[in-house]
């Protein structure tokens, strides 16, 4: 990378990006309306984008970009057309080999604002006045959908159709599975509206506190503003709530014996069912399989990131800690009222220190923070883990039924085709179904799929850059700000960081370690991680829950004091560093690093 | 009565004593540890001075300026009047009581007044005080002083007598510590070169000492404790100097009020929903 400019730090030109060895002809797995192109190369080249590593760390499969098209579109439907936030637009994105690269588009016009800004005042204002009654019936619609979506039934194609077929009203098989799939579709969309509708004004009456108590407090640590609003008894530590009395359940039963740290679920339960005690334990854990075992495994926008349903191993390790610290005599509870008190002893002394008429602000804000706040935290578990492992389990049924057939070898390589050629197979397929002609489906696709499952994993070893383009002069969109933690500094600090040891990023939870690092880049990596390392990721889920328990500290390449990893690093008591830029890039595995929780610095110490 | 005990003291003794004996009356009766000590006002004759210095047992004391109007809130006269450290014996102790009263006829003394629009020579009052045989010394503000932030207390230490950090011959340790959880938010180790010993005896600082912290955390928070207690006591920010003797005792020197508290930008009149709107560009 370039050596950035004393003044002003410029990044890469998007058009200069180039292809890695082997990878050519990426741009075929996706979109035409993804790609960098002549058409808008001047209005392109001349803005700033920034790679999405928060939420699309690897490389996309083609169906995967479901999980962009959807998001901004729903969120430009929110944010610009119903709700009209003044000087911000929508999201526009571009792909460069195989990674999602974003770009705000801002509103400049003073009068455009001016117009925007009453109906973003009357609209954002009927939300935050009757909040608590419309996120109830939010919560109502997001879990009908999510039940939506797995009820779709995925027909066979039978050699006759059935009786109900003829002699009552039931669509012929071919009719109903082409509509099954444009259903699961469209479910994904209403997630995606249904996610955006509420996030951009929670988000933004949390910023609104979070920056009002930095102007009134300028020294105060970011995690304490988050825990003064922060839920005690929030949804995404409810299922490890659930896991904890397991635990203590199979203890008082006797069957603790069964977990063993190295056996697998399979085994475990293999052990358990064969005794009454050990099935009635299993009876229990069933029970508490709906809801809580959708937790999901990552942060949900990539097809491989299942639920706990998927890969209990997550749960069974949680599980296998809880007891075997409740033998060594460890109280495993979460201290729900000490930081119940804490938060409110927090509030209390920051408020006491200020004057009076700060304090009414304060706790007029602290107060609204608090009743969003729910919302930012509760709906990952609704939509990013509840519906997508079930929208791409459902995904997988269709694959299913194509492997089948013939049209791709297994059912996983459906999400190698993009939606509209999933659709597309499935639409011959309904075609030589019922013609019995010949398909070309299975001479079409599996060399398609072949192709790209090989650049998908080339492409894995390309490092993207953080940024392209031009920097812009400011950086004025909330929205940007608020979800992605963009900030004017943040790009110089990614700009400069390129070199030296020392890499800059926010302070996410307090306290200063070293370690060896361990890179991951996949979750598949996850159990390479070993006790006392410190995890250097893009980004971390409080679904890895079981590995916080092992490892010394966090860095992450994006995030903000709103990201879950810093969550859940001040919940375990770890410094962690997260929005670094280029962590995973610049750090590798076994070099010794030390992190800085408290004032956001990750320091290389050996050159490895 | 032109001289008195510093136990007598209080706030209103100011117009006669000097606001900085006055403030070291009002922090011995908040129970916060001072060194022993007298104050003469300007009327005070050199008996009375000799007799007040001879009841103290005559050991080494600090002889400071106190002048009326001075550590107001308003102006600072910081540095302008002189200090004598470790005077012992009574001649050399009324000479310096002497030198001080003189020091407002110092040519910047008297540019200062002028700047600040001071019209009238203030009067000018004495300190004495045993003096601390100092390890570590420093300055303790109960607010941020650069930002204002009245959530932390920021502290300057260094080795020696606190005169090294005052006369920005050393680069201190800087620590910011949080009065709401005693954290340490902040803190930069600075390359403290040289210190003041016993007899004002200026010398290095070995390298092994050097890139030492001076203060730990429980030191740390046993200043801010007091230093909150200063606060409380005066009911507004102050800016305190202390020190550490050799039995590791702590004393405070001298509190006065911080003279310019950055106030943080806050739009004031708007209620919570006004700001939030304006999160979102919509709104003045």
């Amino acid at each position: 990378m370039a050596t950035p400019s004393a003044e002003v730090a410029e990044f890469p030109n998007p058009f200069s990006i180039e292809t890695p060895a082997g990878c050519e002809g990426w741009e075929e797995m996706y979109p035409y309306w993804a790609l960098f192109d002549e058409h808008r190369r001047e209005s392109d080249e001349n803005r700033l984008w920034f790679w999405n590593s928060q939420h699309f760390p690897f490389p996309m499969p083609a169906f995967d970009m479901v999980e962009v098209d959807h998001p901004y579109y729903t969120l430009g439907g929110w944010q610009n057309r119903a709700f009209a936030v003044p000087p911000a637009m929508g999201v526009d994105y571009r792909v460069v080999n195989g990674y999602v690269y974003i770009s705000p588009n801002p509103v400049t016009d003073p009068d455009k604002m001016a117009e925007r800004a009453e109906y973003f005042q009357k609209r954002a204002g009927h939300y935050f006045q009757n909040w608590d009654e419309l996120y109830a019936g939010w919560r109502t619609k997001m879990e009908a959908l999510n039940r939506e979506v797995e009820s779709i039934e995925v027909p066979d194609l039978p050699e006759y159709e059935p009786d109900e077929v003829v002699f009552g009203e039931q669509d012929l098989s071919n009719i109903t599975l082409l509509r099954a799939f444009s259903h699961t579709l469209r479910c994904a969309e209403m997630m995606w509206q249904h996610h955006f509708e509420f996030l951009l004004l929670g988000y933004g009456a949390y910023l609104t506190f979070a920056e009002f108590v930095r102007a009134a407090l300028p020294d105060i640590p970011d995690q304490h503003i988050s825990q003064m609003v922060a839920g005690i008894d929030v949804v995404l530590f409810r299922a490890d709530t659930e896991l904890r009395r397991l635990a203590r359940e199979a203890i008082e039963a006797g069957v603790d014996g069964a977990f063993v740290e190295g056996r697998s679920p399979a085994e475990i339960d293999a052990e358990l069912s064969g005794t009454d005690a050990g099935r009635a334990w299993l009876d229990a854990l069933e029970q508490i399989k709906d809801p809580w075992f959708n937790m999901g495994t990552g942060d949900g926008l990539y097809h491989y990131y299942g639920s706990w349903h998927d890969d209990p191993s997550i749960p069974y390790a949680s599980l296998i800690g809880h007891i075997e610290a409740l033998k060594a005599g460890k109280e495993i509870e979460r201290p729900t009222e000490e930081l119940a008190r804490e938060r409110d002893r927090l509030a209390e002394d920051y408020g006491a220190l200020m004057d009076e008429e700060t304090r009414g602000g304060f706790q007029e804000l602290l107060g609204l923070s608090r009743t969003v706040f729910p919302y930012v935290e509760e709906h990952k578990f609704y939509c990013d883990y509840w519906f997508q492992s079930r929208f791409f389990n459902k995904v997988r049924e269709f694959g299913a039924l194509l492997a089948k057939h013939g049209f791709i070898e297994e059912g996983e390589d459906i999400f190698n085709l993009s939606r509209h050629e999933a659709m597309q197979a499935l639409e011959e397929l309904s075609l030589t179904w019922s013609t019995g002609g010949p398909p070309l489906g299975p001479h079409h696709w599996p060399p398609i799929v072949a192709r790209r499952r090989e650049l998908l994993e080339r492409l894995g070893e390309w490092t993207p850059p953080p940024a392209l383009g031009r920097m812009p002069e400011a950086v004025n969109d909330p929205i940007v700000v608020m979800l992605w933690g963009i900030t004017p500094q943040r790009l110089k600090e990614w700009a400069g960081s390129q070199e030296g040891s020392e890499l800059n990023g926010a302070a996410a939870s307090p306290g200063e370690v070293e370690g060896p690092a361990r890179v991951l880049r996949g979750l598949g990596d996850l159990d390479t991680v070993r006790p006392g390392e410190i995890l250097v990721c893009t980004i971390t889920s409080p679904a890895w829950a079981p590995i916080f328990s092992k490892i010394a500290a966090t860095v992450t390449d994006i995030g903000g004091i709103m990201s879950h990893a810093a969550i859940v690093s001040r919940e375990y008591g770890l410094p962690a560093v997260v929005g670094t830029g280029t962590a995973t890039s610049r750090i590798t595995t076994g070099q010794r690093i030390r992190v800085n929780g408290s004032d956001g610095r990750v320091t290389i110490l050996d050159e490895a | 009565m032109h001289v008195r005990s510093l136990t007598e003291l209080r706030a209103a003794d100011a117009a006669l004593f000097g606001g900085k004996s006055a403030s070291l009356g009002e922090l011995i009766a908040a129970g916060i540890p001072v060194p022993p000590g007298f104050a003469a006002s300007t009327a005070a004759d050199v008996e009375e001075i000799a007799d007040a210095y001879r009841a103290l047992g005559e050991p080494a004391v600090a002889v400071r300026s106190s002048a009326i109007g001075e550590d107001s809130a308003e102006t600072t006269f910081a540095g302008l009047q002189d200090t004598y450290l470790w005077v012992e014996g009574v001649d050399r102790v009324c000479a310096a009581v002497r030198d001080c009263w003189a020091s407002l006829d110092k040519p910047e003394a008297v540019a200062y007044r002028e700047r600040m629009g001071v019209e009238e020579k203030p009067a000018m009052g004495v300190t004495v005080q045993l003096m601390v045989d100092a390890v570590v010394s420093g300055v303790m503000f109960t607010c941020n002083p650069v930002s204002g932030d009245p959530s932390t207390v920021a502290v300057n230490a260094s080795w020696g007598l606190g005169q090294a950090v005052v006369g920005g011959e050393v680069t201190p340790d800087e620590y910011r510590v949080s009065k709401v959880t005693g954290e340490v938010l902040h803190r930069a180790i600075g390359p403290k070169l040289i210190e003041y010993g016993p007899g004002g005896v200026r010398s290095d600082v070995p390298p092994e000492r050097q890139e030492a912290a001076c203060l730990d955390e429980p030191r740390l928070a046993e200043l801010v404790e007091v230093g909150r207690r200063v606060e409380r006591h005066f009911g507004s920010h102050q800016d305190v100097e202390w020190a550490i003797d050799r039995d590791g005792e702590l004393f405070m020197l001298q509190s006065r009020p911080v003279t310019v508290v950055a106030r943080a930008e806050r739009p004031a009149g708007k209620s919570a929903m006004d700001l939030v709107m304006k999160t979102f560009g919509a709104g003045s």
